[in-house]
């Protein structure tokens, strides 16, 4: 057996909601006894873009707000991968927001935790995107992914945890790993994790957070019954939870890789396997 | 008598003889959609069938329909990499094409101008040209009721003044709308014959030389070499492809969409996948995130494209990424010029990002070089694990036919990439190990027994994020050490010129050719110089430091306003006092001969 490295000890605060985000991919990973070897967990910048270290898989540290399209070009790679990218609010919905949008129109397989706290934790306390009302614009009103999630025609996995709902999350990201496993597109877990230093939100989102479920006949996979169910709730002061949608549209992969020819990752040594295909190039060239 | 003759106004020519010519240059100018560029390709396969070489540069606006768009072709017994001075035909589709391209017609040089938009503006051409007006456009529409078969007319009249035969002329119209059926090449050939019939009818040519194979041009048949027409573009795309090449991630850029549109069409067969991102930023992260999981990865942009990468580079750098990254730098700053050339990324290209880390940055100077660099920097970028570095310039866009690659030559480098036996074989395994050659062995996901950590924060051997300042140091040292354990297959200047001149002239990418043809010249007036080309740009070899040293004086010329070539080299140690700049960065090709006035005044002024 080869030794690798030794997986790290979280470095966050104590009480820190990112514990309970990485608890519940412990958990998830260990329920569907995913090989550590074949899975790649990709990290934004920022306390949440820490968790690669800490589960023994593969894992790589991106630079900050890049984890969609680097998750995306490993995912085309190696389509057999159980890819996870996580990162913070900050990395995810303001420097990579542009990536976000296009992540959900792409749905590649794989699975994207985001860690909201409203806050940038490692720059120590500014106020990130999804803050009611932040500092310098008041008047500003939070980011919602679940909202624009919605409304991107191809996104097929929408969901929303809280860390202080360790049940329920441990059982959305089993669900989130699922769909993005069985090849089905983008599992969005976008997971409530309150920052104790800098925005401490616990008893706040514990309140209002209030799984759809609980809502009125709601259709997970209806999504425009899921929009306006949740700009309802948001209007009555709630955090919708749960599965906020989850259904089915064709993903990147599949108009993309070919499994048969794709070896694009396995050690190839010479062009005896396509001499043919580059001559026939070359050819068309001659003058 | 022609029955279109009543609208033709010519100018006789003086004498009878047709002019021998090893080396002609025809513009064809118009509006962008005019065919232009069809004109060109047809005379190109003509020409190449007869065993001449060619170069041929286009000037497009970005626009498709619309704009101003120039076709130059050069053909020659010799092989020449560049325009020459001089433009011998020019086919202009309008005034603006005679305005833009009077300034290089020569005193015996032909003139075929398409009078539909008006009437020819002569004050920009010298008075002694020889004119062809024809109304291409109407007499199209007239008789096949397109304008769009102007192209294949302006190429029969155009074949007539150039000598070639029908046969000729047919063959190539058949060559390049092989694609058709019978119906539809069949009004093309009609413009063609009607554009043999207008140069019949016209008396710029006698009865005698407006037959097939006459003209007023002789062009040698020389023996046919099994060659390739080919951009700098494609070749470098072919050369990634060849090595292994298999992702490709990019966002649209003139002029280095070509290589995005190339690895589009030809990856899926071979298993690869290209995708167009968002942004720059998307498409070098997904190629990194691609090449992590151990696909061989390639992004390309221009100036502006690599400015936002940046960031990225220096990441894979520090990471130890293999990636190659292609820049067809176009004048800049900014969004500068786009469809114009330049040779100006170089302080972005060397020194761009933060802190230092170890990378490469490759100078190739024809399509041979393009693709061989193509390989060298997929084969490098797995050798070193690093980012790599291809500086494109116009060559990227310029075609030239070349002898056709040896395919069987392209040998792939895995550097140190683990089998799964070897990684089992392993008692532990570290990302970062620290090793004598700098070079750590390298695992991807999916292999049993090798998980590791990748970062770009300073870390320990195991990938675990570390600021202890002994393993910093050691960290850094590693990583620069692998630029060391490579730089033997790093490629050293080329040489060429005269062993024994004082003077010494450098130059990069395209200019080669062009310096080629001015030193030449230079010879003819007794002026001998010594030429290099470096062609590795980052780090600087020690070739191009002793080639300084070893002349007397060194114009290091190129196209750009500071001297990024020569500061570079400067800054590696050549004698500065040696070393004076030829710059030009108006946007436009260099042309020998202003490169022979540049380098004569500079010696002048001694
Ligand atoms: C290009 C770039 N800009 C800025 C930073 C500094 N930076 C590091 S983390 C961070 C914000 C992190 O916030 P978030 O993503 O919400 O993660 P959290 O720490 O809250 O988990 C910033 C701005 C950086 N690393 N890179
Ligand atoms: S600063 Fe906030 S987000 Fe960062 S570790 Fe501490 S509690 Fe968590
Ligand atoms: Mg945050």
């Amino acid at each position: 057996m080869t030794t690798t490295y030794r997986p790290g000890q979280p470095i966050w605060c104590s009480g820190c909601g990112h514990y309970g985000v990485q608890g519940a991919l412990k958990y998830a990973l260990t329920a569907l006894n995913i090989s550590a070897c074949d899975t790649m967990i990709l990290s934004g910048i920022g306390c949440s873009g820490t968790m690669q270290n800490n589960l023994g898989t593969y894992g790589y540290h991106t630079m900050h707000g890049r984890v969609l399209p680097t998750a995306t070009g490993t995912a085309l790679a190696n389509p057999d991968l159980t890819v996870i990218a996580a990162g913070g609010d900050g990395d995810g919905y303001a420097i990579g927001a542009g990536h976000f949008v296009h992540a959900l129109k792409r749905n590649p397989s794989l699975v994207y935790i985001v860690m909201n706290n409203g806050t940038y934790g490692l720059t120590k306390g500014q106020d990130s995107p999804t803050k009611n009302g932040p500092k310098w614009a008041p008047a500003e009103e939070g980011f919602d992914a679940m909202m624009l999630g919605l409304s991107i025609a191809s996104s097929s996995f929408l969901a929303r945890g809280f860390s202080g709902d360790p049940k329920q999350l441990n059982s959305l990201m089993v669900k989130a790993l699922e769909h993005a496993r069985s090849g089905k597109g983008l599992a969005l877990l976008e997971v409530m994790s309150p920052c104790v230093t800098y925005n401490d939100t616990y008893p706040e989102w514990d309140a209002m957070t209030r799984d759809v479920k609980t809502q009125d006949s709601y259709d997970s996979n209806d999504k425009a019954t899921a929009f306006a169910t949740c700009i309802r709730m948001k209007q009555s002061g709630q955090i919708p939870t749960g599965i906020i949608y989850q259904g089915e549209h064709p993903t990147l992969e599949s108009a993309m890789v070919n499994p048969k020819l794709n070896k694009m990752s396995k050690l190839v040594k010479n062009n005896s396997g396509c001499q043919g295909e580059l001559d026939a190039i070359l050819n068309g060239y001659r003058i | 008598m022609n029955k279109y003759s009543t609208d033709v106004k010519s100018v006789v020519k003086k004498d009878n003889t047709p002019l021998a010519c090893d080396d002609i240059t025809v513009v064809t100018a118009g509006q962008g959609g005019d065919g232009s560029v069809t004109v060109i390709t047809l005379l190109a396969w003509a020409l190449a069938q007869r065993g001449l070489h060619l170069f041929s540069a286009n000037d497009i606006a970005s626009r498709i329909k619309g704009g101003h768009a120039a076709a130059a072709l050069r053909s020659s017994r010799n092989y020449r990499g560049c325009l020459g001075d001089n433009v011998d035909i020019l086919v202009a589709f309008d005034g603006e094409a005679i305005e833009k391209n009077g300034q290089y017609l020569g005193a015996e040089s032909v003139v075929i101008y398409d009078t539909s938009r008006g009437p020819l503006p002569k004050k920009f051409i010298p008075d002694t040209t020889r004119i062809i007006e024809i109304p291409f456009s109407r007499f199209s529409v007239r008789e096949l009721r397109r304008d769009l078969f102007k192209n294949c007319l302006g190429f029969g009249v155009l074949a007539r003044v150039m000598g070639l035969s029908d046969e000729e002329a047919h063959a190539s119209i058949r060559h390049r709308f092989k694609r058709l059926t019978a119906e539809n090449i069949k009004p093309n050939i009609q413009a063609l014959e009607l554009g043999f019939e207008f140069a019949a009818g016209h008396k710029i040519l006698t009865k005698e030389e407006a037959q097939s194979d006459h003209g007023l041009y002789k062009l040698p048949h020389l023996e046919r070499e099994d060659r390739i027409m080919i951009s700098g573009n494609d070749a470098t795309a072919f050369g990634f492809l060849a090595a292994g090449g298999r992702f490709f991630a990019g966002y649209p850029i003139t002029p280095a969409t070509d290589i995005m549109n190339w690895l589009e069409k030809r990856l899926p067969a071979f298993g690869g996948v290209v995708i167009q991102g968002e942004d720059e930023l998307a498409a070098i992260n997904m190629a990194i995130g691609a090449a992590l999981s151990g696909a061989k990865a390639m992004t390309a942009s221009s100036g502006p494209g690599i400015a936002l990468m940046q960031e990225s580079v220096g990441h894979c750098g520090s990471a130890e990424i293999p990636l190659v990254i292609v820049d067809c730098q176009r004048a800049g700053p900014s969004t500068g010029m786009p469809t114009k050339l330049e040779q100006n990324d170089l302080g972005m290209l060397t020194q761009g990002s933060n802190g230092d880390f170890p990378h490469i940055v490759l100078s190739p100077g024809s399509p041979q070089e393009c693709f061989d660099y193509g390989v060298l920097a997929t084969n490098l970028s797995q050798a070193a694990q690093c980012p790599v570095y291809i500086a494109l310039d116009g060559l990227c866009q310029f075609t030239y036919t070349i002898p056709a690659f040896d395919l069987g030559d392209v040998k792939i480098d895995n550097g140190k990439r683990l089998t799964d036996e070897q990684l089992a074989k392993m008692s532990e395994y570290q990302r970062y190990a620290i090793t004598e050659d700098g070079i750590s062995p390298f695992a991807v996901p999916g292999q049993p027994g090798g998980m590791n950590l990748v970062t770009g924060n300073e870390r320990n051997p195991w990938g675990l994020v570390s600021t202890d300042p002994v393993n910093r140091v050691a960290m850094m040292d590693k990583r620069a050490r692998k630029i060391e354990s490579v730089k033997h297959q790093l490629p050293i200047g080329y040489i060429w010129g005269d062993d024994n001149a004082k003077v010494g002239v450098i130059c990069m990418g395209m200019i080669g050719d062009v310096l080629t043809e001015a030193s030449e010249r230079l010879a003819e007036k007794n002026i001998a110089v010594r030429c290099h080309r470096p062609r590795t740009l980052w780090p600087i070899l020690d070739d191009t430091i002793e080639f300084v040293r070893e002349c007397e004086r060194v114009y290091v010329v190129e196209c750009n306003d500071s001297g990024q070539l020569a500061r570079l080299i400067k800054g590696a140690g050549a004698p500065a006092d040696k070393i004076e700049s030829i710059l030009q960065y108006d946007g436009l090709f260099m042309r020998p001969g202003s490169l022979v006035n540049a380098i004569l005044e500079k010696e002048k002024a001694l």
